[in-house]
């Protein structure tokens, strides 16, 4: 059963990497590369050492996988390849054959795999990080997991004064009709992480319409992207079904929204769940995506400089661009800083995997946010808003970090 | 093999990340950009990333001393495996050289390390108002070092000339390791004999380029686009002749036959009609805008003569980047049409363009492969594309007697193998058929002198 699928995976993978023409190209534009100019960082190098595995010149061991492991999936590579070789699902295909056929992805993903399966660890992560936070121990959490949130409150009463403080937010004028149900995609990290960020999005989408709340599972990233698509697929199936009563699902997380609205694709084959799939990655919107297509008017416009850093799996992976700035272009003083859409490092667990490089690619980063002079980092994706806290503190305050439905 | 005394030796003077082992990292310097198969055998032993000449002299001192195959690599951007260590040894990766050591604007020369990406030293020169004129197609991401071991050439060849046109000296590191500067910065120098215009396009097999001298002329001001369709090859190639006869030499003149401009079409979703036979991009420059008007005028007057169905003549950087996105297009397009393919780079007179694409049309109906043809029409070097599916039984043989045949169109009418891409591994077989056997002695004999023990890039061109 497994050693079809592996040959399922090398198919895939083979599909993929054969329209690699090695030229290149990849290598100029590889955040990865940037850091450490080595073949095997770049998608070339990727591209071909799965060819060499397809085609018994390199032999799979520890030292692949690792090779395989090191990539952000940030799509960078795929945008700007001439023959848009998508590195990034073949790196993921990858993944999860060295998962299968060493019967594991190895303890840590799935360790981190089965919290993130379990509602109720989540939940209690979530918990015991709120209490971490309160007592000042957060920056005793390595890879700074418990960042220490910069809450609209206190962004309110830094920037916009005491004025803007205690008003009743505005209802926003547009509303969708009664009979669209808008139900609320809660993300795990978001919901681990980021709290005030959460509800700040239930409170922009309570002004436009009564939002669903759905005790809905992890969508399933971090255990596809980590060799663990039988977990994947379980909770693709359950969240399906959680939502099949929502017109649309909105998620503040661009991992989530991205990785929702590609769900379709890997029920293509599965003729009970392929059209239920379907229907279910349609209903997805991003956060900004889902305001912008109503009209959402910022509830205050603050007199602060924001900048916009461009998540990878919302800019490359769902195309939304021009959404979020347009409305922090109401709700600031926003300025485009140079890089907006380069990977932060972050990249789901890399930054915990590969500590040195993620922090060499973030101070690229940070530097790029300092030149914008902007005080505000805006994100729309939890592990942007981690890695750009670190950035925060090493630039000693300069800027702060915030979701977006933190400061619209 | 290289033993753990010698790695150690090297180490120190690379530093140790600098000289990689691991067998799945060095795979990555297994491959270049050709569609040489990939085998364990070409996996070099160890990859050496030097950061200066000096490091490269004492990693060549070294690796002459014990013998060692030494393979100099840019970033491996060639289409003929010119960087593929087919005898494993030491894969020298030169891509962290990359300083420009000195402009000089007097002179208007600039001196620059092996491993500076030819658009860096492109933008380098015009944000200083001079112009770098070669542009082969990897320009983005190859290097220069690279380039001047290839004698790289691209699209503004037709006015503007190759690599080697502007290669004024250069910084080599020879076989032993001891370091010698050929050239220089005075426009006549007859002392000795030129080894900068040797050491261009010698693939790597005489020596380690570690610095270039590279001549500029001023920047044009004005630039244009022009595209024409015709209904026949003929028609487009004697359109070009004619305008080079008239002294309207364009920047560029790219030429595509049928197959390429619906691959592309296909590929871009555009709609061309069928009866366009050829699509013939050309850039114009001058110094003014008038200039460029009065150009297009008279090229538009020559196209006529000669039956074209449509020109189109850019109207603002919008439609120049549609109109050039056509032509950089167009590989990918055509790579997409089938599992594999194989792209040559042949180099006939240029008034034997037509008739070339004639002979490989007829290679192509005998052979029952699908070939695209595309090339730099005011050169004379053409890009056939045999097109074709590797896994289908019996393709693969076809497909080499076809591109065999090929080369011997391009040499039957006075033509060669490589235009622009090098012998390498993937043009060797040819070599003698091109030369002669006195010819390859030749090349031989001079191999001999530079590197009589045979480690620099071994088993490349013959």
């Amino acid at each position: 059963m497994i050693n079809t699928d592996i040959k399922l995976y090398f198919k895939d993978v083979e599909d993929i990497v054969s329209q690699c023409d090695r030229c290149g190209t990849c290598l100029t534009v590889c955040p990865l590369f940037g850091a450490k100019d080595i073949e095997s960082s770049s998608a070339r190098g990727k591209n071909n050492i799965a060819r060499g595995l397809i085609q018994g010149v390199v032999k799979p061991s520890a030292e692949v996988l690792n090779i395989v492991n090191f990539c952000l999936l940030c799509r960078t590579c795929v945008d700007n390849c001439p023959s848009k070789v998508k590195t990034d699902d073949a790196m993921i295909a990858l993944r999860q054959y060295f998962a299968d056929k060493d019967g594991s992805p190895g303890a840590k993903y799935k360790a981190l795999g089965a919290l993130m399966k379990n509602r109720t660890l989540v939940k209690l992560s979530a918990g015991t990080l709120k209490v971490v936070r309160r007592m000042g121990m957060n920056t005793m959490i390595p890879h700074g997991m418990a960042p220490q949130e910069f809450t609209r409150k206190q962004y309110l009463a830094s920037f916009a004064g005491p004025a803007a403080l205690g008003s009743a937010a505005p209802m926003s004028p547009i509303k969708l009709s009664d009979k669209s149900k808008v139900a609320y995609f809660k993300g795990c990290g978001m919901s681990m992480m980021f709290p005030d960020a959460v509800e700040g999005t239930l409170a922009i989408l309570r002004t436009i319409t009564k939002p669903q709340i759905i005790d809905n599972m992890c969508c399933g990233l971090p255990h596809l992207a980590h060799g663990l698509r039988t977990d994947f697929l379980d909770m693709a199936k359950e969240n399906i079904s959680l939502f099949e009563e929502s017109d649309v699902i909105v998620s503040d997380c661009a991992s989530c929204s991205g990785t929702l609205k590609h769900i379709v694709a890997y029920f293509a084959d599965d003729p009970v769940w392929k059209e239920r799939a379907a229907a279910f990655s349609q209903k997805i919107m991003g956060l900004s995506e889902y305001l912008f297509h109503v009209g959402y008017k910022p509830q205050q416009r603050v007199d602060v400089k924001m900048t916009f850093h461009e998540p990878c799996h919302l800019g490359r992976g769902q195309g939304i661009k021009n959404e979020p700035r347009q409305i922090l272009k109401a709700a600031g003083n926003f300025i485009e800083m140079a890089g907006s859409n380069t990977c932060c490092g972050g990249a789901g667990s890399f930054h915990m995997d590969y500590p040195d490089i993620a922090a060499s690619i973030l101070a690229k980063k940070r530097i790029n946010i300092e030149n914008s002079g902007a005080q505000i980092v805006v994100s729309e994706c939890p592990t942007c808003l981690v890695q750009l806290n670190k950035a925060a503190a090493q630039s000693g305050g300069k800027f702060k970090v915030m979701h977006i439905s933190q400061v619209i | 093999m290289i033993t753990d005394e010698i790695k150690k030796k090297i180490r120190n003077i690379v530093g140790l990340e600098n000289a990689i082992d691991g067998k799945e990292e060095c795979f990555g310097y297994s491959y270049d950009s050709s569609f040489v198969p990939m085998s364990p055998e070409n996996i070099p032993d160890l990859v050496v990333i030097p950061s200066s000449t000096e490091e490269v002299a004492a990693v060549m001192t070294i690796a002459n001393e014990y013998g060692i195959p030494v393979t100099p690599r840019g970033t491996a951007s060639g289409r003929t495996g010119g960087s593929i260590p087919v005898h494993g040894g030491i894969s020298l990766a030169l891509h962290r050289m990359t300083k420009i050591i000195e402009f000089d604007e007097g002179n208007m020369m600039i001196t620059v390390e092996a491993g500076v990406r030819t658009i860096d030293v492109y933008n380098f020169c015009a944000e200083r108002g001079l112009f770098f004129p070669p542009d082969p197609a990897s320009w983005k991401y190859a290097t220069i070092g690279g380039n001047v071991g290839e004698n790289a050439g691209g699209m503004r060849a037709v006015k503007y000339g190759v690599t080697s046109n502007y290669v004024m000296g250069l910084e080599v590191v020879l076989a032993d390791g001891s370091i010698i500067n050929t050239g220089g910065k005075a426009i006549k120098n007859v002392t000795g004999y030129n080894l900068t215009q040797l050491f261009t396009g010698s693939e790597g097999t005489l020596c380690v380029i570690t610095k270039a001298l590279l001549r500029l002329i001023p920047m044009p001001k004005a630039r244009n686009t022009l595209q024409l369709m015709f209904p026949s090859l003929d028609d487009a190639c004697k359109t070009i002749h004619k305008m080079l006869m008239s002294g309207l030499v364009p920047a560029a003149a790219e030429l595509m036959d049928k197959i390429s401009i619906q691959a592309v079409a296909r590929h871009r979703k555009l709609e061309i009609s069928s009866s366009i036979e050829a699509c013939v991009i050309l850039e114009i420059d001058g110094e003014t805008n008038d200039d460029l008007e009065e150009q297009a005028k008279q090229i538009q007057t020559i196209a006529s003569e000669f039956n074209v169905i449509e020109v189109r003549i850019a109207a603002s950087q919008q439609e120049i980047d549609d109109i050039w996105a056509i032509r950089r297009g167009l590989s990918s397009a055509i790579g997409a049409m089938t599992p594999n393919r194989f792209g040559e780079d042949i180099s006939v007179p240029r008034n034997a363009f037509p008739e070339t694409v004639g002979l490989i049309r007829k290679i192509a109906g005998k052979y029952n492969l699908t070939i695209a043809v595309y090339g730099h029409a005011g050169d004379g070097n053409i890009h056939p594309s045999v097109l074709c599916d590797l896994s289908k039984p019996g393709e693969e043989k076809r497909v080499h007697e076809a591109i065999d045949e090929i080369f011997t169109a391009a040499l039957s009418v006075g033509g060669t193998l490589s235009g622009e891409h090098g012998i390498g591994i993937t043009k060797r077989p040819h070599i003698t058929k091109a030369l002669g056997e006195a010819g390859v002695n030749a090349l031989k004999m001079v191999k001999k002198s530079f590197d009589p023990k045979g480690i620099l890039n071994p088993n490349k061109i013959w």
